[in-house]
This record gives C-alpha cells, structure tokens and sequence, in this order.
C-alpha cells in the first residue's frame, strides 16, 4: 500500500504538469504549428494482495502511457511509449518504446510500417488466429488483453474495397513470446525428480533476414449481415520448443534443453453474424508444424499439426447488460500417447458485463474454465468512473486447479485495486 | 352544383344534399394530415446528401455534476439507405473510438453495425437490435437519436397546438413491439421546420423523459438543430445536446463508412 499511495503522488500531479486543464489538442491553442499533434495518454497504478498465505504484496506498479499523433493530411504519425516502475518484477521497470509507425491511406489502399500492434480474429480473450504480434505473459494473463500483446516491426498494406480487404503483413525480425522467468512469482515450473539435473542452453532465435521473414496475407469481408475472414501466415512459433538429450550418471538423469523456435504455417477462417441480440462468432486454425511437448523428460517434443477451433455469441439484452459465452478448442492431428497434451482440449469462457449509475459504474466477471482439467481462473472487476477522466477499479484474479494452466497459479490468487487517469 | 341540383326532382336533391354533406370538402384532407404523414415528414426531412458534425453532449446529473461526451459525426445517403460514423473524442479513455451503421430503409432488414475500440485495437460487429441502449451514458437512446423507423410505431394526430411559440402538430406514438421500452410518445412537430420540439416518453410507470429542442435553424435551406435536452424524470438525470460544426452537401467520400477505415484507428 506504501507503494500505492508513492504511485499515486508520484503520477497524478506528473500528468497535470505534462498536460494542465488537462487538454492536450495544439489546434486550441494560438500556435498553429503545433495544429497536426496530438497528445494523449494514461497514468495508472495497481496494487494487489495475495489472498493465499503469506497474503503479501503480488502486484504492484505504476505506469506512465504517452500517445502522440502527427497528422499531416498525406502522412499519419503515430508513436506510443510506456515509463513503468514494477516494485515486483524489477526487469518490467524502466522506459519501453510501444508503437512508432507511419502511415498513407489512398481511397483505395493504406500503408503503414514501422513498430505496430496487429490484432487478428475474432476471439475473446483467447488466441486462435491472433497471433501476430507476440504476447507478453510476464504477469501470466492478469493483465488487460491490450497490455498482453507487444508490438512487431512490420509493414502493413492493405487493398481496400468497398466490402473487401486485402492485408499483406510483412514482418522482417522476429519477436518471441515473454514467459515469466527468475524471481517473478509468476514463473511457476513443475516440481522435478529428485534424481533429474537440468541444463538449459540459450534458446536460439531465427536471425534477422529475408528468408527469416515471416508474412501474412488476409482477406476480410464486410458484408450486410456477415463478416467473413481467411488468412495465411507464415511464421515462426512465438515459444520455443524445448528440444532435449539425456543421458544418465550414478542413478541421475541428466536432461540438457536446447530451446529453438520453429516455423510454423497457420490458415485461419473467421466469421461474424449479428442476429436480433445476438453476434455469432467463429473462428477456427489450422497449425502445421507444430511441435508439443512430451510427458516424459527423455522423449524429444513430437511434430504434429494443431487445430484449434472457437465459437462465440454476444448478448445485449438491453439494459445495459451485455453476456458473451464462448466455446473454443485444441484438437492435435496424429495424436501421439506420448503428448502431454491431451489429443482433445476445450475450455468455456464466460464474461458478463452490467453498466449501473448511468454508465459510471461497470461490473463485469470474466471466466474461464477448462473442460479437461476441471481447472478455472475468474476475474470479477469493478470499474467506477469517478470524473470522466478518473477511474477506480477494484477486482481479484481467482485461480483454482491443480497443477495445469490455471491451477498452477493458485497461490497467486490475488485481489487488487487500480487507479487509471486519463488524458 | 347548383346546376347539378336544379336537373334533379326534389326529393333526389334532397338525397344528392345528404349524400354530399358526408363528403368533406375539396381541400380538407391537405391541412389535417394523419399522423404517420406528420412522422414520414419529420422522418423525410430534407438534410443533403451527406453532412458533418461535432456533437457535445453535457449529462447533467441530480447533483449537478457534470461530464462530456463530445463525438464527430458524419453521415451520408446511399439511395434510401444511410451510413454514418461517429468517433468519440471525448471521455479521453475512448477517445477514437469509432462507430459504424449502416441503417436501411426496409424496417425488415437489420441494420449492419460495427466498433472499433482503440484499446484493443480490434473492430468488431455489434448486433443491430441494441436501439433501446442509452448512448454514452446520455439519457438519449439510440433510438432517440434518430435511428428508428416510422413504421415501428403507430401514429395519431391528437391536437394542434402552440409550445415555446411554435405551431406545432401534437402526435402520440404507440410502438408496434409490445416490449419496446416505450409504451408511447407524444410529440410536438413545428408545423414549419417538420422537426420535434417537444416529446414525453412514457413507460408503464408514466412519464420517464422530457425531450426538448432549445435551438434550431435553417442553415443551407436545411432545419439544424443546434441545442436540445433530454430530463430523464424519473433518474432526476439530464444530458444537454450541442451540435457545431454543421455542414450539409460536402463530398463526404463514400470511403469513410468502409469498416477498413475505422480499423485504421484514425479517421481523418
């Protein structure tokens, strides 16, 4: 809490400085010059609490977002960037570039390069196509999904129809997926045998060249009462495969890993379809070349194609309700005994959302659960819009399970508290 | 007539007279118009081909806090259709958020909507029935700002009568969907600009809200509202409406209300 309230002071009265009557837009003011910019942005800070012994401090931090914008009629600037002071997870600290691009829009096509977040699919909160721009998984998936994604260095260009888009996506470095590591109590492993002994090498990432590339071509409908979607990407696979060799000494399994990413081709198909209430949504991919990991130490990860599969609905009964339930699945092609995965996963998710007070306060429940492991991780927020550009939010994290991919995090259960101006 | 009358034997004149004096007289039809041709006129009203902008909107609530909503609207006809996008600017935490509808004329066709949220970076297709949702926390629905069809409710002309100076046509409107969130309307339409100057809306319970239109001119030949307030009685909740900005029959580009425009995240 001590940190909390330091954020706090820390960050309120920095934005009132950077931005007085809290105003930013140049073409109010008398310097004409300044007319094409913009700035806008947020300052926010978090603090939680375990609620699993020892109850401590799991969360905790205070972030500075500046977005600036340039337009200049031919040429649009975008440029975003995070200050960001972590008392859990030190390495988080620090400045970070977010985006930086530029863009031209003809009538009939656009083009933007430069460092962009692109965000694929039709999902919720689940990733089936979505996976141009990498996630970021250093607080597991408590993060707000627009923090989990980072940003690529692209180009993008689109053909634009009056009902059609074609998207070509270029991405010439690769960028990794980031899993918790070191002291972050988000990095949670699998208990080991008292006999095994890891080694683990430096995992080799695909060097920067145009072989390395990774491209994507999409091609999206807009139509009266349908949205349709097909895409190819040909990529990378964001995690390592963890590759291994053993070889055994005094009753010791001695296991080296070899991380490497590998590339991976992925057709995807999306649809969207409102009727009455209600928004259908589908979205399906089919992965070749993937490689799953095993459920014994000395049996390589196993090749084999993936397809993963969703459908959704939203519901606005009105009243400012609003429910979207979603049904999504893993199925691996040639199942192999050998997988730790099982050949057929599927998981339901959940969020209803209610707005009260003339749309000031917002109370929402996010859950997921999947159907294999019996496992589930809930998210209950309350978002209270105390001024238009102030708000408090109060919510939990709630994992239960074993020891899959949302029990292992029980003991980071954690409620939590946020503050978030914005400008 | 008089003619016509002294060809006939008295008693067929008598019959001719009474027959007569059930038809109303030439003209009569012209100056009462019913009330679904008030609404049609109000629903027809001429605005251009296409037209733009800056909409603030002040919500007002008992305690006389307030907070603004300040969106940039275009809209354009396509034949008897019409597509408008409107991009939020203000609160700043949904700022260049972007609506887009494509609203058909045919009551039996769903409107077509989609949103671009800026957080996520992610346009995604909403479900064209959510009229009776209030707008931003306004006390404004989307219905009530303009999106409902005429034939969605029945129309009566009650009276003719004067509010704020305005000769207006006094209309109740009942919808023909039992569950709509209305139960009626009445409405006062100035007989001049064909525009609502006054309307209650009543649910079950009775009155809910008091629509008024505080200002209103005629800019390019065309009826623009520049100032109207919604009481919401009953929440003791107002949200005053401001429009700036106007301009009628610019060459907004057909372009504009694509859904790969609001996907770029600025619409410009």
């Amino acid at each position: 809490m001590r940190h909390f309230v330091f954020a706090l002071l820390i960050v309120l009265p920095s934005v009132d400085a950077v931005m007085p009557g809290h105003q930013a837009r140049a073409e109010e003011s008398d310097q004409l010059w300044l007319a094409p910019f913009s700035l806008t942005g947020w300052a926010e800070t978090i603090q939680s609490l375990r609620t699993h012994s020892p109850n401590d401090v799991l969360t905790s931090r205070a972030r500075l977002r500046l977005e600036m914008t340039a337009d200049f009629n031919m040429l649009y600037a975008f440029v975003s960037g995070d200050a960001e002071k972590n008392w859990q997870i030190e390495d988080e600290s620090g400045l970070d570039l977010q985006e930086a691009w530029l863009e031209h829009a003809a009538d009939r096509w656009d083009l933007r390069i430069g460092r962009q977040i692109i965000i694929w699919g039709k999902a919720d909160g689940v990733q089936i196509t979505d996976i141009i721009s990498p996630p970021d998984y250093s607080e597991s998936i408590t993060r707000d999904l627009d923090e989990i994604r980072m940003p690529v260095n692209a180009v993008k260009f689109r053909l634009l129809g009056d009902a059609i888009t074609t998207e070509f996506i270029w991405i010439p470095v690769f960028e990794a997926a980031v899993q918790p590591t070191g002291d972050n109590p988000w990095a949670v492993s699998s208990e080991r045998a008292e006999n095994e002994q890891v080694a683990m090498a430096e995992t080799i990432e695909p060097s920067t060249s145009l072989e390395n590339s990774e491209v994507a071509v999409k091609v999206a409908a807009w139509l009266s009462g349908l949205d349709l979607a097909a895409s190819l990407f040909y990529t990378w696979d964001d995690n390592p495969t963890y590759h291994r060799s053993t070889y055994s000494t005094d009753d010791v399994l001695h296991i080296d890993y070899s991380p490497k990413h590998h590339r991976l081709i992925v057709i995807g198909l999306e649809c969207s379809r409102p009727w009455s209430d209600f928004v259908f949504r589908a979205e399906a991919a089919y992965y070749v070349g993937k490689y799953h990991e095993t459920d014994s130490p000395t049996i390589d990860p196993l090749k084999k194609d993936l397809f993963k599969w969703l459908g959704g609905v939203d519901w606005t009964p009105g009243n400012n309700w609003s429910v979207t339930a979603q049904l999504t699945g893993d199925v691996i092609v040639n199942y192999d005994a050998a997988l730790a995965d099982e050949e057929m996963e599927s998981m339901v998710t959940l969020n209803i959302s209610k707005e009260l007070f003339n749309q000031t306060l917002t109370v929402s429940g996010m859950l997921y659960f999947d159907l294999n492991e019996g496992e589930s991780y809930f998210r209950p927020k309350a978002d209270y819009a105390m001024t238009d550009a102030l708000h408090l939010l109060f919510g939990a994290d709630i994992f239960c399970g074993d020891e899959g991919n949302f029990g292992k995090y029980e003991n980071n259960s954690q409620v939590w508290i946020k503050i978030k101006y914005s400008f | 007539m008089q003619q016509i009358i002294q060809k006939l034997p008295s008693v067929q004149a008598f019959l001719f007279l009474l027959l007569m004096s059930f038809i109303p007289p030439p003209g009569h039809a012209d100056t009462t118009p019913t009330g679904l041709a008030i609404m049609t006129r109000v629903d027809d009203r001429p605005d251009g081909e296409d037209r733009k902008s800056l909409m603030t909107m002040t919500l007002i609530n008992k305690n006389g806090r307030k907070r603004i909503r300040e969106v940039r609207n275009f809209s354009k006809d396509f034949g008897k259709d019409k597509k408008s996008v409107m991009v939020f600017l203000k609160p700043a935490d949904v700022k260049e958020t972007a609506f887009l509808s494509w609203e058909y004329d045919d009551p039996s066709r769903e409107d077509d909507k989609w949103l671009y949220m800026p957080a996520l970076k992610k346009v995604r297709r909403i479900s064209g029935s959510s009229k009776n949702e209030y707008f931003m926390g306004s006390d404004f629905t989307y219905d009530d700002m303009g999106d409902r069809n005429v034939e969605e409710d029945t129309h009566t002309l009650l009276a003719e009568e004067s509010v704020d100076g305005h000769d207006c046509w006094k209309v109740e409107s009942i919808p023909v969907d039992p569950e709509d969130m209305y139960t009626r309307k009445i409405l006062w339409i100035n007989k001049d600009a064909d525009m609502i100057v006054k309307a209650e809306y009543y649910d079950k319970d009775g009155l809910l809200k008091i629509y008024r239109a505080l200002d209103f001119i005629q800019q390019d030949g065309f009826w623009t509202l520049l100032k109207s307030e919604m009481d919401d009685v009953v929440r003791q909740h107002k949200t005053v409406m401001e429009m700036a900005k106007t301009e009628y029959d610019t060459g907004v580009k057909d372009s504009l209300f694509r859904v790969s425009t609001i996907q770029r995240g600025n619409i410009r």
